[in-house]
């Protein structure tokens, strides 16, 4: 089996990647393109920390494969403000306390974005329903589930969207 | 390591699918599959994303589902709320985004968790296979597991779900609520006439036996009676009694036996 010519937009840039067979998304990101805000956890889809979006909706890049993601829009952390400042959501998440050794965090922000473009008004039990794929081992959760809180107030306040 | 096959059409995908024999999987979500697969993996992959296996079509009483329907693709488009309940519980937002109805029919236990709400609604499942498309009951696909999981009759391609007759209940016992496999998850439905008798049940169980199945001994200690105390009672010893629960890392056998019993009474005492 030969390596592949895969096209896709990643953050706003069009790509056209090789990749090997059965490559995931995930090897693309890290590897090929260099976003390691894309972290390589359980690889089993149990801990969400590789978690990105696939025109707009929430996805494991590690269950993916690159093939399958031809022609689509694929955002990263990287991606959630061209100019790397941070958005809202992660100035939330540092005024919160929300990451503490960060190995979630880019995943836990993944999330909480795909959950605040859908319903920018969550109540406390739909953040915790939306973040309830991607494991945090530090926090115990609470401090994440008040950033995502604030920030979701930040935005009703503001009006704008969640980056 | 396998190779990805792509197929563009559901008769080549069927026609790969008998070709290849054992060596072939059905690739769907990814979400099982890909993370059992090694590189070092001989065989085949049957990939379904370009077969236009990922609509619902709402038709006249129910619901054609495509096998790579997601399962948040489900729950938005068709509004049973024990249907909704069952994907919600299972994995994360982004597991559901990417897992499909047709993908969790398969999955071993202690995951499938769809598979009692669809045999409570009284789901069929149409495959497609050289000779055609055959359709059978949800329970007549489950009666054909082995020890080896799924029979290999062809290739599933849609799910037909029709609007429930009576009320539909569904619980989940997790370790915790979401992203946990099942220590079991059941579901019922039920008809009753005009005395408040129940004239007809549904009781299915995942996670709790080597498949999921409809318990017709729970079934039978409500039909006819009213949904009274003694009746659900009833029913969860009698589920106690027919499943074959295995100990694993989630729960042991003797638990799950006592929680298939606890949860056929709950979801019985949702609908009375």
């Amino acid at each position: 089996m030969e390596a592949k010519l895969i096209r896709l937009t990643v953050n706003g840039r069009d790509e056209t990647v090789v990749a090997d067979p059965l490559a995931t998304l995930q090897d693309v990101l890290r590897d090929t393109l260099q976003l390691t805000a894309v972290k390589s956890g359980c690889g089993q889809g149990g801990c969400g920390s590789c978690s990105v979006l696939v025109d707009g909706e929430l996805r494991l890049s590690c269950l993916t494969l690159a093939e399958r993601v031809e022609g689509t829009e694929v955002t990263t952390l990287e991606g959630l403000n061209e100019t790397n400042a941070i958005v809202p959501l992660q100035q939330a998440f540092v005024e919160n306390y929300a990451a503490q050794c960060g190995y979630c965090t880019a995943g836990m922000v993944m999330a909480a974005k795909a959950l605040l473009d859908r319903n920018p008004a969550p109540s406390r039990d739909e953040i915790v329903e939306g973040l309830s794929g991607n494991l945090c081992r530090c926090t115990g959760f609470a401090p994440i589930v008040r950033a995502v809180q604030q920030a979701a107030q930040a935005l009703s306040d503001t009006g704008e969207e969640a980056s | 390591m396998p190779e990805l096959l792509r197929p563009a059409s559901v008769d080549e995908a069927a026609g790969l699918f008998a070709s290849h024999g054992a060596a072939a999987a059905i690739l769907a979500g990814g979400t099982g599959l890909l993370r059992e697969t090694h590189p070092s993996d001989d065989g085949v992959l049957i990939a379904l994303d370009r077969l236009g296996l990922d609509r619902v079509e709402s038709r006249d009483g129910g619901w054609s589902v495509g096998a790579a329907v997601s399962l948040s693709g489900l729950r938005a488009a068709v509004p049973i709320p024990a249907l909704q309940a069952a994907t919600r519980e299972i994995g994360g937002p982004a597991v559901q985004n990417m897992a499909t109805v047709g993908g969790n029919l398969f999955a071993r236990a202690p995951f499938g968790d769809l598979a009692p709400a669809l045999l409570a609604l009284g789901a069929r499942l149409v495959f497609a296979s050289a000779d055609g498309e055959e359709e059978q009951p949800i329970e007549a696909f489950y009666a054909g597991w082995s020890e080896d999981g799924a029979p290999r009759a062809g290739l599933l391609t849609r799910i037909e779900i029709d609007e429930p007759a009576g009320a539909v209940s569904y619980l989940k016992c997790a370790r915790r609520r979401y992203a946990s496999p099942s220590v079991v998850s059941v579901a019922a439905s039920v008809e009753k006439d005009g005395s408040g008798a129940v004239s007809d049940a549904r009781i299915a169980l995942s996670g709790a036996s080597a498949h999921p199945f409809r318990c017709a001994a729970a079934e039978q200690a409500v039909i006819g009676a009213g949904l009274d105390d003694a009746a659900m009672a009833a029913a969860g010893a009698a589920a106690e009694a027919a499943v074959t629960p295995a100990t694993d890392p989630v729960a042991s056998d003797w638990y799950r036996r006592r929680m298939a019993g606890v949860f056929v009474r709950r979801a019985l005492a949702a609908l009375a």
